[in-house]
């Protein structure tokens, strides 16, 4: 008898076993992908039912519009589209991004998606994960509501539509901090060199001279050396690089190595800040702890008054204190452009899932939500907490704005540089600009060569080239 | 249709085994078989069955792991066996010795206390860990180096002398508790009537241990050795909430360094399963090592039971 209960105890467990299994058979998710098809019919489609959209939201909570987001922007939105329930999922940073590469490999992309026209979302658009808009915005008339940029496909990585951006984005963006330079008896350095022989006084009082969050690889390469590289190679480098007519190995790509580990070394930058998390860049620099920041324009938010708390970083009448510009000249032999440019890439906007059908019901949904995220009001919204600085639609009246300071010094940004030069994650293949990040790293940590990065990278896009 | 006793004893062992294996099978042998077809073909995300444009393309995913310029495989594999050396040359000695010193009383007071906080660490989730002591250590404006800093105010960040120190120090202090529990465990075992009886026939500490204690402990040891190193080249959720990897990949393992390829940019997962194919290989290794060394040390009169 025990024997036999035995046997059917284990037949038991192998059925159940065998059902856990198959019960989940039926649930997967379509994981195919139409590839950048092209969205849009020649009609909006009416909304009858109720559509459930999912949605990845890029979400800084450090931000001072964070907590009032959920109620302009969201909640807004699905007040007044009673037929568009949204299901958010709020990511920042790496988390944001691991999560879109997961999505991605499992082809269970959300329908609407916050993304960048290049870089870290190159895999969307280069795959054609994204949909590609201009039929729908070219439906809809909304080409003449937004700066020529934000409309012109081959400003994307794949040169097709694949977003909407919210902005124009400065990667640079160079902050004095006045009360710390006074305290010292200095002034804001106007060259490199000036920098440079500021570093002794401010350590001796205990400051920092450079607060840059370079933790994460990818901020220096953005917010600093797309700028280097640029004043050193000259306006247009990029291209000449993807034509051949020039490479990594040039002398001027190495000397503009050779000057972020320069930077290192004269303790300008300290090699402290490769242990920075970024989140903690404006914590650090708001509470006086070093002389400059370094960040992207995008980072100004960080610093101001959160409108549900009536906190802020830095208190509007301490933000005159803190004055916004770009990087110093450099006054080094072999620089083609010394000072007023900086590194600049259309912004990030929204993108909607290449897989949803034309002319359903749910692609109209998605339009629709991600027309109101680059919309007049979400951009104005955005403008006055700081999320972006310079808004790719037209018509903001600006006047009506309560900016605070920074916001003002911010606005100047656009004037105090004559030249845009490219961003290197917008210009290049993923595969070459994330060793070079991590390169940019090592010579900070101090081991390696300028000349031993520039093979590398050189290497890096050999390597890319022959895939093309 | 009537059983005879064997065949009811053989049937029933089969369908108790058969879950079991059904299991094995699906999550560990498929994925593994797979992840090392997928490594040489040119599969790179989206449908994988029915593809016509997967391609076999042979060793190009591991003649590039191998040769890429950035050398993030061996950086990697450097800081895995780091690893494994701290886990089996300390983890293990440093538990086998705390769990001697609880066993042996040579505590008189705080027994409990003093094990239960050893163990701790060992219960505490690893991001919890990575988060904690990225903030106390790791960062220049820590608590740690504001002390530093207190007593001398001119001391430098040196975080970019050695990355991978304080990532060991962690899972130095992270892991120890648990083969201290495992030793701790098994050394209750041995008769307290063997090691009196040395003790009167003359046998001073070291030589109980010697010659007692530790050869009734060899199986645990090379237990603890295989669950040290297979964890060892499985780190992963640590290292990535405290340094991910950083500065410049320095504090990068295999396990990372696989993730990082597959979903870190341009989804490389051929490369990515190579990876984790190496990994596997490695492991094997490894462990084929340590019971080999067991056997020699026991053939040659050394721990055996």
């Amino acid at each position: 008898m025990k024997k036999l209960l035995s046997v059917l105890l284990a037949a038991v467990m192998v059925a159940t076993l065998l059902a856990g299994c198959d019960s989940d058979s039926n649930g997967g998710t379509s994981g195919g992908t139409t590839g950048g098809s092209t969205g849009g019919s020649d009609d909006p489609v009416a909304i009858t039912e109720v559509v459930e959209l999912r949605v990845l939201n890029y979400y800084d909570m450090s931000a001072a519009g964070a907590l009032e987001e959920q109620s302009v922007i969201w909640e807004a939105f699905e007040a007044a589209n009673p037929n568009i329930k949204i299901i958010r999922e709020d990511e920042f940073e790496e988390s944001f991004h691991d999560s879109v590469n997961a999505y991605a490999a499992a082809g269970a992309l959300p329908d609407v998606m916050y993304a960048w026209p290049s870089g870290r979302s190159t895999t969307l658009h280069s795959q054609g994960l994204l949909k590609d808009l201009t039929p729908l915005i070219n439906r809809d008339g909304l080409a003449s509501k937004y700066i020529a940029l934000a409309t012109d496909p081959s400003q994307q990585i794949a040169g097709y539509q694949g977003i909407i951006p919210q902005g124009v984005t400065a990667t640079n963006m160079f902050i004095a901090n006045l009360e710390v330079l006074n305290a010292v008896g200095l002034t804001p350095a106007t060259t490199y060199s000036e920098m440079v022989a500021q570093v002794p006084v401010l350590r001796d009082a205990g400051y920092d001279t450079v607060i840059m969050p370079n933790m994460a690889s990818w901020v220096m390469q953005s917010c600093l050396y797309s700028l280097i590289v640029g004043r050193f190679m000259g306006d247009g480098w990029h291209e000449r690089v993807l034509n051949g007519e020039t490479n990594f190995t040039d002398p001027a790509f190495i000397a503009s190595l050779a000057f972020v580990q320069q930077m290192y070394e004269d303790g300008v930058i300290p090699a402290s800040s490769l242990a920075i998390d970024y989140g903690e860049g404006p914590g650090l620099f708001a509470t006086n702890t070093g002389a400059y920041y370094i960040d992207g324009d995008w980072r100004v938010g960080a610093f101001l008054t959160d409108s549900t708390t009536g906190e802020a970083l830095i208190s509007p009448d301490r933000q005159d204190n803190f004055v916004i510009g770009v990087f110093p000249e450099i006054d080094l032999p072999g620089v083609a452009i010394p000072g007023r440019t900086n590194s600049a890439v259309l912004g990030t906007g929204w993108g909607i899932n290449a897989n949803l059908a034309d002319g359903s019901p749910e692609l109209e949904a998605a339009w629709t939500l991600v027309k109101w995220l680059v919309g007049l009001e979400v951009q104005t919204f955005r403008l006055r907490t700081g999320g972006i600085s310079t808004p790719s639609i037209v018509g903001i009246d600006y006047g009506a704005l309560p900016l605070e300071p920074l916001q003002v010094s911010l606005a100047g940004l656009g004037a105090k540089y004559d030249v845009a030069t490219v961003v290197v994650d917008g210009a290049f293949a993923s595969t070459v600009y994330e060793p070079l990040n991590e390169q940019l790293q090592a010579l900070g940590l101090g081991i390696t060569t300028p000349e031993a990065v520039a093979e590398i990278i050189q290497a890096a896009f050999e390597a890319w080239q022959a895939t093309q | 249709m009537h059983m005879t006793m064997k065949t009811q004893k053989k049937l029933s062992y089969a369908l108790l085994v058969l879950p079991a294996l059904v299991v094995y099978l699906a999550v560990v042998a498929f994925p593994t078989i797979f992840s090392v077809i997928l490594s040489l073909t040119n599969y790179n995300g989206g449908l994988i069955f029915g593809n016509p444009d997967i391609e076999v393309v042979g060793f190009t995913s591991y003649r590039w792991m191998f040769t890429e310029p950035t050398r993030s495989f061996y950086t990697s594999l450097r800081n895995n066996l780091l690893i494994v050396g701290v886990s089996v040359f300390g983890q293990i000695p440093l538990g086998f010795i705390l769990a001697y010193i609880l066993n042996q009383k040579l505590i008189k007071r705080g027994r409990g206390f003093f094990q239960s906080m050893i163990f701790l660490p060992y219960v505490i989730s690893p991001i919890i860990i990575g988060v904690l002591f990225n903030a106390m250590i790791i960062n220049p404006r820590s608590l740690y180096w504001e002390v530093a800093r207190f007593f001398n105010p001119d001391i430098q960040f040196t975080l970019h002398s050695n990355p991978m120190l304080p990532v060991l120090f962690v899972i130095l202090w992270m892991f120890t508790g648990f083969y201290m529990i495992i030793f701790l465990a098994h050394m209750q075992r041995i008769d307290p009537a063997i090691l009196e009886a040395a003790r009167i026939d003359g046998a001073n500490e070291p030589r109980v241990l010697r010659h007692i204690v530790l050869p009734a402990m060899t199986s645990e040891i090379v237990t603890c050795a295989i669950l040290a190193i297979s964890g060892s080249l499985k780190t992963f959720d640590l290292i990535y909430a405290m340094t991910n990897g950083g500065p410049a990949g320095q504090t990068r393992v295999l396990s990372l360094f696989m993730y990082l390829s597959a979903f870190s940019g341009a989804p490389n997962y051929p490369l990515a399963n190579a990876i984790s194919t190496v990994m596997v290989i490695i492991s094997i290794i490894l462990i084929v090592v340590v019971r080999w060394a067991a056997k020699l040390f026991d053939r040659h009169g050394g721990y055996g039971k």
